[in-house]
């Protein structure tokens, strides 16, 4: 009975929703896409279990949009861990058309589907908004004797031998990178020796006992253990130098390698999410990217803002697939 | 400054009574998710990490240390009392503290438990605070081809862990190895025995696998014994004292697993369940009463707990010296101090000595603290074994599906919990002992990626395993471990002859 009365009052609240819409329409449209407003708790995607970056990026925007009271309906977190995304891609491609939906994305997204473990690729979701990003650096141990990224290539086309490690698996994000700076540097993609181990901190241990001459990691993670003094940072792989404790380490382009490596995070939707909830997110966002305790938390976490809209996003995605297949082809790992 | 007026300071922050109280809260918070099957400290801790946003980091990392070491002291009771593991670490534990049980003696074991707990994780704070520094060199000294070695080491204890039949233990172990493999390899992405489908991607979590060979099994073996069982004695609970003697057998397995476990602990990757079963099979090697092992031994309950404990404190030494994370509830500590603002690694002890020494220090604390909360608990919990029958058993059922959907929310995870429990029935009926497919199980996966990293490192040439010191000395010492028996026997049967040549 109760369950009755609710499913009614639901449909009232839809219909009565849809006539504010189509009042909204009839006055101007312009102003229709900014009437919609969720009107139950938003599911708010998490595909991988607590902690890692797709999580704390749930969970930090989350915090945020609910201490500065951006939106009226609660945005509620939920991990679907597994398949390294594969899980709840699945999920979220079954459920389109739905606008009280979101899920954290990052490279994964196109290097999954690439390597053919997920039927999802970033083309079956809707983008909604880029946030943030961090950047990827090559590390050697303080006594190495290569000083710069050029040194360090130049000795992989030497001895192939020379291991890489990153804590991810092969033709995973920190491959990718490498791989794709060794071929900007004029090298043959796969002729880096990389070394899979199964999480950063277990490829930094490799590198601090010197089994490995170098390491690939997030420029975020990697700031604390450079203060030590223990390790020394050969390139990043921003466009510009990052500022604060990494402002020493250089780029590749500053050392004549014309390449840049994005470890971007943003926000994605199912497909054929109303174009109206769609610009409403996409507003949100850059509205709680303008607050202080995003800017506080950005600040914490090391992340570096760049925002880009629904459509900006799109286009950067279809960039990345074409930059990712290349260094996939030559690696001989597409799928 | 110096160890000592280090701890002094950090005892200064723990002993704030807001700290006390965080201290407290924690460890009582990881008894209890260590006691609920499957119910592990990872989950415990993600779910904090909002509650600490808004604490100062010492407060926050004393909390969250305190529900981690606190689920791993708490994991042996359900691993005792209904042969379902609490956490990974005390599977272990179950091997002869669930036979303890069964034999009326549930108050002896949580009690073994929870002193060797006790001493294990007091051992390994003491050597997290004299020679973490130190420790952290030996941490990166073990690079692929150490671990490899480390591992086959580990492996040998297949011997000691089969009951009756070697080949039926290798079997299993073999078994457990190749579900180990399951899912995306790391080095080349190809998916293995995954049949296609992206819920096996990520292989089967290693608690899914214990939980239905052990407490599933168990429940399905006990209804198919049925009417028969129903008449036997009553469950007692039993004296929680120990006798002189039962100490003095104990003190020498507790000290040499504690230090074990201690070093396992310090090594990222390998961690609290390797250390545990590391220290079981060491001493029912060197037990004199080895045959006893698995059949209630004390010592069998004590060498696991000091070591899963000692292990939880060693885990400490490279995230708070390398700022790198050796174990999954290690990467959710490293990604909540991030949160709040701290960046561990080797700056730690200098730029936040507060939350360096606090941590210690609360350590002690939680460690007493968890000694005098769980001792009068004792008769208090034993009592779930006066449940009737049918009761507790679909408790248990209850809690591993529990526990086990807690894991990654997944149906299929049911599906999997559900097939171990009957490979583990089938096992037990046709007597293939359990504990080598656990065993397999976690060193197998670790042992094969460390081997091929090394041969991808070194070129292919299988020389790195011999060329350096510490992967030969552990080599050599797993050749010993299985050669020795040999010549023992050999020896013995020298002697037989001799003796019956004698007219």
């Amino acid at each position: 009975m109760t369950r009755l009365c609710l499913t009614a009052l639901k449909r009232l609240s839809v219909l009565s929703l849809t006539a504010v819409a189509l009042a909204g329409t009839l006055v101007t449209t312009s102003a229709a896409a900014d009437e919609w407003q969720p009107t139950r708790p938003v599911s708010y995607i998490a595909p991988a279990n607590p902690g890692g970056g797709w999580d704390t990026l749930i969970r930090t925007t989350a915090n945020v949009i609910r201490k500065e009271g951006l939106a009226d309906q609660n945005f509620a977190a939920i991990n679907i861990p597994g398949g390294g995304g594969a899980v709840a891609w699945a999920q979220i491609a079954r459920d389109s058309r739905n606008d009280h939906m979101l899920f954290a994305a990052s490279p994964p997204i196109i290097l999954v589907p690439l390597a053919g473990t997920s039927r999802f690729n970033h083309r079956d979701f809707q983008p909604v908004a880029r946030l943030i990003t961090d950047y990827s650096i090559v590390l050697v141990k303080a006594d190495s004797p290569y000083q710069t990224a050029n040194e360090l290539f130049e000795a992989i086309r030497e001895n192939p031998g020379l291991s890489v490690a990153g804590g991810s698996a092969a033709g995973s994000m920190d491959h990718i990178s490498i791989a794709g700076a060794a071929a900007a540097y004029g090298l043959n993609a796969a002729s880096v020796n990389y070394i899979a181990f199964s999480g950063g901190g277990e490829a930094m241990t490799a590198l601090l006992g010197g089994h490995v001459a170098a390491v690939i990691t997030g420029a975020g993670e990697a700031s604390s253990q450079l203060q030590g003094g223990q390790l020394r940072a050969l390139a990043v792989s921003s466009p510009e130098r990052i500022a604060g404790s990494l402002e020493h380490v250089p780029t590749y382009l500053e050392q004549d390698i014309d390449y840049t490596f994005d470890i971007w995070r943003g926000i994605m939707a199912p497909k054929d999410m109303s174009p109206a909830a769609v610009s409403y997110y996409e507003n949100l966002y850059q509205r709680m990217m303008e607050t202080d305790s995003w800017k506080e938390a950005t600040a914490r976490l090391g992340w570096l803002d760049a925002y880009q809209t629904s459509d900006e996003f799109g286009e950067f995605l279809d960039a990345q697939l074409e930059q990712f297949s290349s260094v996939l082809s030559d690696l001989g790992m597409l799928r | 400054m110096d160890a000592f007026t280090s701890l002094l300071y950090g005892f200064s922050i723990a002993l704030e009574p807001i700290n006390l109280f965080y201290v407290f809260i924690g460890v009582f918070a990881g008894t209890i998710i260590g006691m609920l099957p499957g119910l592990g400290p990872i989950s415990a801790l993600a779910l904090m990490i909002p509650i600490t946003f808004g604490m100062a980091p010492s407060s926050g990392l004393i909390l969250m240390a305190g529900v981690y070491y606190g689920a791993i002291f708490g994991g042996s009771t359900s691993s005792i009392l209904l042969n379902a593991p609490g956490v990974a670490g005390t599977v272990a534990t179950s091997f002869d503290g669930y036979p303890m049980a069964q034999q009326g003696k549930a108050g002896k074991a949580l009690a073994i438990a929870a002193y060797a707990s006790f001493i294990g994780g007091t051992v390994s704070i003491i050597g997290l605070m004299l020679i973490a520094p130190a420790l952290s060199k030996v941490a990166v000294s073990f690079g692929p081809a150490e671990y490899f070695a480390l591992m086959i080491l580990g492996l040998t204890a297949v011997v000691s862990l089969s009951d009756k039949s070697l080949v039926k233990g290798l079997m299993a172990a073999v078994f457990g190895m190749m579900v180990s493999i399951m899912g995306m390899d790391l080095q080349t992405g190809t998916e293995r025995y995954t049949f296609g489908t992206i819920e096996l991607l990520d292989g089967i979590d290693f608690l899914i696998v214990a939980l239905g060979i052990f407490a599933l099994a168990e429940v399905f073996y006990m209804l198919l014994k049925g009417g028969r069982q129903n008449t036997s004695q009553r469950n007692v609970i039993g004296s929680l004292r120990l006798t002189r003697s039962e100490v003095k057998e104990m003190a020498a397995p507790v000290g040499r697993s504690s230090v074990l476990g201690f070093f396992t602990g310090v090594l990222p990757g390998a961690g609290a369940t390797i250390g545990s079963f590391l220290g079981y099979s060491l001493e029912k090697r060197i037990a004199k009463d080895a045959d006893t092992f698995g059949k209630g031994n004390i010592k069998g309950v004590a060498a696991p707990e000091a070591a899963n404990n000692a292990a939880c404190g060693g885990s400490f030494v490279p995230l708070l010296t390398l700022g790198v994370p050796g174990s999954g509830t290690t990467a959710v500590l490293l990604g909540a101090l991030l949160v709040m603002g701290v960046t561990p690694g080797p700056m730690l002890m200098e730029q936040r000595p507060d939350v360096f020494w606090g941590v210690i220090a609360s350590m002690y604390i939680g460690n007493l603290f968890l000694l005098v909360l769980n001792l009068p608990l004792i008769p208090l919990i034993a009592k779930v074994l006066d449940t009737p029958r049918p009761i507790l058993l679909a408790l248990i059922l209850i809690f591993c599906m529990v526990g086990v959907f807690g894991l990654n929310f997944s149906r299929y995870d049911l599906l999997f919990l559900l097939g171990f429990g009957l490979i583990g029935l089938a096992m037990r009926l046709y007597g293939f002992p359990a504990a080598p497919l656990i065993l397999g199980m976690i060193l197998g996966a670790l042992m094969e990626e460390s081997m091929r990293r090394a041969l991808q490192i070194s070129g292919g040439d299988w020389g790195v395993f011999i060329d350096k010191p510490i992967s030969l000395t552990l080599l050599l010492l797993a050749a010993l471990s299985l050669g020795l028996p040999l010549i023992k026997r050999a020896f013995k049967w020298g002697k037989t002859r001799r003796l019956s040549q004698q007219p």
